[in-house]
């Protein structure tokens, strides 16, 4: 099964995205923080990364960028609680630097995992 | 005969030398004798001015005019001394003293007279400029704008300028002189303590200090003192320069309220951040379980009450958001006098017949770079509120709009000037009215005067959170039963909207449901159709659509099964912005009753009954669009 890796610092709301996910069978990796995430990476089981984007040590954006970086063909979806970078949300940045999918916080697990099993469909047929 | 010689000789020395001119004349107004200082200033010599009448050597007008009468008078026994200017040959136009003395002989008949004519023209210039120097001072005095008054050293006032009367409110300096400076202070003691600071220091500048006014205000007073001593050491006067600080006071306070709003928003800002991550949980789990649960079961229905708590729960923390300003506003060049006409008219729809609202809104165009649908709220709860605080006794809410020029307001404003023009927008209303100790809170999140579970609190804070994000400022005036006043500063924007971007010749789609998961799929299945699809499904519902509707979408589809949005809301809206976009209806097969309404509407172009296919809307969409 394709391997999602959740960067969540809030340990709950981490453990509610694992479960979700585990029961539609994915495999999950964890991280609690942007830091962890990009020293622990690991390409070749990870198809797919949901992030969120204010983060101790460092932030989602850092991971969005470093993992396009190492990883090219990786799906990313970026979640937040708010927060604002200049006239632009976080989330808009993201999106910018190459999130395929936004959602803020407290969104639908339904939807996302709509939108992970579309991403990971389409990387599929590609 | 020697010594008589010589002791005239004396006396003619003496007479020559003196510094005035010294002369003998008679009854026929001839010199019978002069002095050398005469000549000199005449340049003559002697034998030319004696036998020599006043008016040969004078001129004939001014001896008519100055000089005749005095000597006339002198002779009937009187000594005459005057001040004039005459001319001398010597040195112009000098001011002059003359004494004339009667000179009598033994039978005491005056046959003569002695003038004495002193030159006084240096001291007089000096005597003129010293009155012009002093009327230049009191002039600078009255005209300085700091309150300046002298006292004795028992503080009874002696002299008080034109700015002291001004901040007193006293009609004229008679009526405070002679009274104490000490009756101007409301805390007895306190002048006491200022006076003997001063006995120590001579010079002192005092903190803040409250004076109570001719009509009792009190007015927050910033005074310096300097006390003078004579030679003796004893204290002779004391001056006191008074300003007034109320103005420094309240833009203090104004700073103060600002800074603690920026706090609070930072710490909310953070709280709210936080608190999305615990609803986050909450609503993953909630519906992992609703997915477990068999539809329409009692748990479920429990479940379901959860999911509508957290999305009660997320207005809150998003209206948190808008207030710290950290949620993106989506800003477009947009004329402030438009928006507030949509609202005024939106607004006038609902108000109690007891209220009256009042417009003035120039024709001139001014824009503002705003996200519509938040400046629509802005103006949409200013009202709200205003019409709230006079739903018992009725009142006017009066809305006007002016556009002042920048610097005008500065003075006004915290923050700095950042455009040439500002849109003011005042809201005024004949309600309650707030406490003053109120007024600097009003802003703050959770702050309401309003019962427990009327409103959150969070309107004011909200709209704080706008106008700050639009660089503009919101200020209120308010007096207790008398009424509220609500400024708003926008900045005019000048620019033009950036169109550097590719121009968008998408289709737009409004779509409004309280589904968001068809709307999830219904954009799933357009996405690569090359329409835009903008769908509204949250609780502000009725702002967002009548935002997005006046962008003059290319369709609206209207799914009925939104609890928030009324059939009857969709149509008002249509008409009241005049907008014959073509719409899409898709109700439930036992709705038709209750669209009947909207259909004969003539917005409703085709009307599609659920459950509907992806390829019937796709097709719909493809007929209305054509």
């Amino acid at each position: 099964m394709p391997g999602v890796l959740i960067v969540e610092d809030d340990k709950e709301l981490r453990e509610m995205l694992k479960i979700s996910l585990i029961r539609r069978k994915f495999t999950v990796l964890e991280a609690a923080n942007g830091k962890d995430a990009i020293i622990h990476f690991k390409p070749s089981i990870t198809d797919l990364v949901v992030t969120d984007l204010i983060m101790p040590e460092e932030d989602g954006l850092k991971v969005i960028m470093k993992l396009r970086e190492l990883k090219p063909s990786i799906r990313i979806i970026a979640i937040s609680g708010g927060g604002k970078a200049g006239p632009g949300s976080y989330l808009n940045l993201a999106k910018a630097l190459g999130a395929d999918a936004i959602y803020s916080k407290p969104f639908s697990i339904n939807d996302l995992i709509a939108k992970i099993e579309e991403l990971l469909n389409n990387e599929q047929h590609t | 005969m020697r010594f008589l010689a010589k002791e005239k000789d004396i006396s003619d020395q003496i007479i020559n030398n003196s510094r005035s001119m010294i002369s003998i004349i008679d009854r026929n107004y001839i010199y019978e004798k002069v002095n050398t200082t005469f000549c000199d200033a005449h340049q003559v010599v002697i034998d030319s001015i004696v036998g020599k009448s006043l008016g040969d050597v004078w001129g004939h007008e001014t001896f008519q005019n100055m000089i005749k009468s005095n000597i006339d008078l002198c002779f009937s026994g009187k000594t005459v001394k005057y001040e004039a200017s005459f001319n001398t040959p010597q040195l112009g136009k000098r001011y002059f003293e003359v004494v004339f003395r009667p000179l009598s002989v033994e039978t005491g008949e005056i046959t003569h007279l002695l003038a004495e004519t002193f030159d006084i023209n240096d001291l007089r210039l000096s005597k003129q400029a010293a009155i012009e120097k002093e009327e230049e001072f009191r002039k600078f005095e009255t005209n300085l704008p700091i309150g300046f008054l002298r006292c004795d050293p028992e503080g009874k006032i002696l002299h008080a300028n034109k700015a002291f009367l001004k901040i007193m409110e006293c009609h004229d300096e008679v009526s405070i002189t002679n009274m104490s400076l000490r009756s101007f202070y409301p805390e007895e003691g306190f002048f006491e303590m200022q006076y003997d600071q001063l006995l120590e220091c001579n010079t002192k500048t005092f903190g803040r200090v409250s004076l109570k006014n001719c009509r009792g205000k009190e007015i927050p007073c910033r005074i310096s003192g300097f006390l003078a001593v004579d030679e003796s050491g004893a204290p002779s006067f004391v001056d006191f320069a008074v300003e007034d600080s109320s103005r420094e006071l309240m833009l203090e306070n104004r700073l103060l309220q600002a800074q603690k709003l920026e706090t609070i928003g930072a710490l909310a800002g953070g709280i709210a951040h936080d608190f999305n991550n615990i609803l986050a949980t909450i609503s993953g789990y909630s519906e992992m379980l609703q997915d477990d649960l068999l539809k329409h079961s009692a748990l479920s229905e429990k479940v379901s009450k959860i999911q509508g708590a957290v999305l009660k729960a997320q207005s809150i923390t998003n209206q948190i958001l808008t207030f710290s300003r950290q949620v993106e506003q989506e800003k477009i060049l947009i004329s402030v006098s438009e928006v507030l006409k949509e609202t005024i008219g939106f607004v006038k729809s609902a108000i109690p017949s007891n209220i009256m609202v009042k417009s003035r809104i120039p024709k001139k165009n001014a824009n503002v770079f705003a996200d519509p649908t938040q400046l629509f709220r802005v103006f949409l709860n200013l009202m709200t509120n205003a019409i709230q605080s006079m739903e018992e006794e009725g009142g006017t809410l009066s809305v006007n709009l002016a556009v002042v020029e920048g610097k005008f307001v500065q003075h006004e404003l915290n923050k700095g000037i950042v455009a040439d023009e500002y849109v003011l927008l005042t809201f005024k209303d004949t309600g309650k009215g707030m406490e003053p100790s109120l007024i600097g809170r009003i802003f703050e999140p959770f702050f309401t005067t309003r019962e427990v579970g009327e409103g959150t609190g969070l309107g004011l804070s909200v709209i704080h959170g706008i106008i700050t994000e639009m660089e503009g400022e919101i200020l209120v005036s308010s007096k207790k039963e008398k009424g509220s006043v609500f400024y708003v500063y926008l900045p005019v924007s000048k620019a033009y909207p950036d169109l550097s971007g590719k121009e968008d010749k998408r289709k737009k789609i409004l779509f409004i449901t309280g589904n968001k998961y068809e709307s999830r799929i219904l954009s799933l299945a357009l996405e690569n159709t090359g329409y835009e699809l903008i769908y509204i499904s949250d609780r502000r519902h009725l702002i967002k659509v009548m935002a997005y509707i006046n962008e003059r979408p290319d369709l609206v589809i209207y799914m009925s099964d939104s609890k928030q949005i009324q059939p009857e809301d969709l149509v008002g809206i249509f008409h009241r912005l005049n907008i014959n976009t073509p719409c899409i209806l898709i109700t439930d097969p036992n709705q038709e009753l209750l669209e009947e309404k909207l259909l004969n509407s003539g917005i409703i172009k085709q009307h599609l009954i659920k459950p509907v296919s992806l390829k019937e809307i796709r097709n719909a969409i493809q007929i209305s669009l054509k």
